[in-house]
């Protein structure tokens, strides 16, 4: 597989803070890859470097075949950008937005079918600033693809969305993906990571602590399923630990998940125990485990605190 | 060349699209030129000034002095003795006391030079503005006459009378003036707005040029100072007759130029501002004094001395001074080289500051 995006051995510190310290990954041809970790983690100052708006500190990346550090006025004209924060123009209109962006670009995508992609011919009049979050997200949805890009960069491109928002953003995507363009987007939402992205980087503290398809990730970690309940009272750990079937505990905030790789059994050792010690066990469900039980299992913390 | 019309109709599409930024740019300064106009109105033939002469000389060339003033349409003189004069002044009877002192034909003639004292009251504007250059006017032809083998009294009434008498002439140029300056400081502020919202970000990430942007509201501004002196230099002539006298040429040269140092100094500003909240105070510390100490609506011989230096200082006395020479010809306080450097020294020190400390994010 042909890589598009290359990455090596990135590092960028503000002051202090070492916000990417040797990050190395790859992006290939018609692939969504993602970066999923906590707000902080250093996904969206990797993004912004790759796109060419901001400097490293040392490392190499390419887009493209492209040398950002040398060429990024190069590297801009052939990929489409999507930043975190999205305002646009208040008093311009859908597609007099989408008509000044194209200008930039040597070469451009037909405005009318863009707009149609994204759902927002009914307000192709409409000033920027009256346009719903959803349809704002999906505008500058549009405007990474204006210039008709190989390679699209998407941060936090469903953040702060409703879910119905969101999935037709997971649309756009996908049809984009299937166009035989390659997508690279940040997110802190595990659902979406696991939904839509064909890799996923784990990210936390500047660092990639795991990239592979997110249900192999979820598969080389565990084997067990998860078992989340309320105890009226705190247990120890190792009380837990050892029920039968249990493999990991994790305890927060009065909340307990248990991994199991014998469901039936744990499940009703524990009421047993319940039962026994006279505490109250509650909200119990089973379900399989998730990118999030990775990150927990990774670095011992939820994604979203 | 296509991204600059693009980017060139964007802005004129936003701009258009605000309502608060056509008021100030065309309604404002119109607003003022009516309120002000309504205020000092009267056409010349109204214009009429209580002027007291005193002459305690009985040469004839006193006597002919007197003549020359008389002729003035806008005075109405009265002849009398000093103190009943003086009293009127203060009374408020007399605009000015013009004094032809004893001795005055006779140092003539001995070819040695001498005075003539004027008193006028300084709270009334119009005396200072309008008066004192009739008198010196007055006074400098009858000297040239004197030292010349001209006829002993040559008046050029033509100047005298068709020009530099009403207040309003004096003060369309003036809010012209004062209208470019805010045209161009705040014409910062949708950037801000822009850097705020990452706006700047998200174009920052397409290859467009910077230099390109830039530019592009730079030619949108200075198109937006054209039409704006357009419409004051034609509501001040169709309302109140306020002329066009100079090159349109210079015009044009000095209203881009003024249009251009503001821009520069709106954007090194900028600099010094996180967001639109505190880039707008700025703006206004900046502006009001410029307003106030550059002779617009006040005289500078009004002002307390110790404030010339910060009325020598700023861009706006230079500019307002050209703009009154070109369109009124008014007595000048620099000649247009002197206005022309200052002006461009300004733009070069605010151009490089702004190139050095201009935030893009």
């Amino acid at each position: 597989m042909k890589a598009v995006v290359k990455v090596d051995h990135l590092r960028k510190s503000y002051k202090d803070i070492k916000a990417v310290s040797d990050i190395s990954f790859r992006v290939y041809e018609g692939e969504i890859f993602g970066m999923l970790g906590p707000n902080g983690a250093g996904k969206t100052t990797t993004m912004e470097i790759v796109e060419g708006i901001r400097k490293a500190d040392s490392g190499r990346v390419s887009v493209l075949g492209i040398d950002v550090r040398k060429n990024p006025r190069q590297v801009k004209s052939n990929i489409g950008v999507q930043l975190q924060t999205t305002s646009l123009y208040p008093r311009l209109t859908v597609s007099e937005v989408m008509a000044l962006f194209a200008s930039f670009y040597p070469r451009s995508a037909s405005i009318s079918r863009l707009i149609k992609l994204v759902d927002l011919e009914d307000s192709r009049k409409k000033r920027c600033k009256n346009l719903s979050g959803g349809q704002q997200q999906r505008l500058s949805i549009a405007l990474a693809l204006v210039n008709n890009p190989k390679v699209i960069f998407l941060d936090e491109p469903t953040s702060g969305l409703d879910p119905q928002s969101r999935h037709n953003i997971w649309g756009i995507i996908e049809y984009v993906r299937g166009k035989g363009k390659s997508v690279f987007i940040t997110t802190h939402y595990m659902e979406e990571a696991q939904r839509l992205c064909d890799r996923v980087a784990i990210v936390d503290h500047g660092k990639i602590i795991a990239t592979d398809a997110p249900d192999k990730l979820v598969s080389q970690h565990f084997q067990e399923e998860a078992i989340e309940f309320e105890l009226s009272q705190k247990l120890d750990d190792d009380d837990l630990r050892a029920v039968s079937g249990v493999t990991n505990v994790v305890q927060e905030n009065g909340k307990v998940i248990v991994y199991s790789n014998a469901v039936p059994v744990t499940v009703s050792a524990l009421l047993d125990m319940a039962k026994q010690r006279g505490f109250e066990l509650t909200n119990l469900y089973v379900r399989r485990a998730t990118l999030e039980d990775v990150f927990l299992k990774l670095t011992g913390r939820r994604i979203r605190e | 060349m296509k991204t600059f019309r693009v980017l060139l109709m964007a802005n004129a599409k936003q701009f258009v699209r605000e309502r608060a930024a056509l008021f100030w740019t065309f309604v404002f300064p119109i607003f003022f030129i009516l309120i002000f106009g309504a205020v000092f109105s009267g056409s010349m033939e109204d214009v009429n000034f209580e002027v007291g002469l005193v002459i305690e000389d009985d040469s004839s060339l006193a006597q002919n002095m007197s003549v020359a003033l008389e002729q003035i349409p806008a005075f109405t003189l009265t002849i009398g003795d000093r103190d009943t004069e003086m009293q009127a002044l203060r009374d408020g009877d007399r605009r000015a006391v013009i004094i032809v002192n004893a001795g005055f034909g006779e140092s003539i003639t001995q070819g040695q030079p001498t005075d003539i004292d004027v008193y006028y009251d300084p709270t009334q504007t119009s005396s200072v503005q309008i008066l004192l250059p009739i008198i010196q006017k007055v006074i400098d032809n009858f000297d040239r006459a004197l030292s010349g083998t001209a006829p002993l009294i040559y008046l050029n009434e033509e100047t005298l009378q068709s020009r530099n008498l009403r207040a309003i002439d004096y003060l369309v140029p003036g809010i012209l003036a004062m209208a470019l300056m805010q045209l161009g400081l705040f014409a910062v502020a949708p950037i801000v707005v822009d850097r705020e919202n990452k706006v700047l970000k998200r174009l920052g990430a397409t290859p467009l040029k910077r230099s390109t942007m830039i530019s592009s509201t730079v030619v949108f501004n200075l198109i937006v100072a054209v039409i704006q002196a357009a419409l004051i230099i034609l509501i001040a002539r169709l309302v109140f007759d306020v002329p066009m006298l100079g090159n349109w040429f210079y015009l044009a040269g000095f209203i881009l130029l003024g249009t251009l140092t503001f821009l520069a100094m709106g954007y090194m500003l900028s600099a010094f501002a996180r967001n639109e909240q505190t880039l707008m105070p700025l703006l206004m510390i900046v502006q009001f004094p410029m307003m106030f100490l550059s002779g617009i609506f006040f005289p500078l011989e009004m002002m307390p001395g110790f404030m010339r230096p910060i009325m020598d200082a700023i861009p706006l006395t230079y500019l307002a001074d050209s703009l009154r020479q070109i369109m009124v010809e008014s007595a000048p306080l620099h000649s247009h080289l002197v206005n022309l450097g200052v002006l461009g020294a300004w733009f070069a020190v605010c151009l490089i500051l702004a190139v050095r400390f201009f935030k893009w994010e």
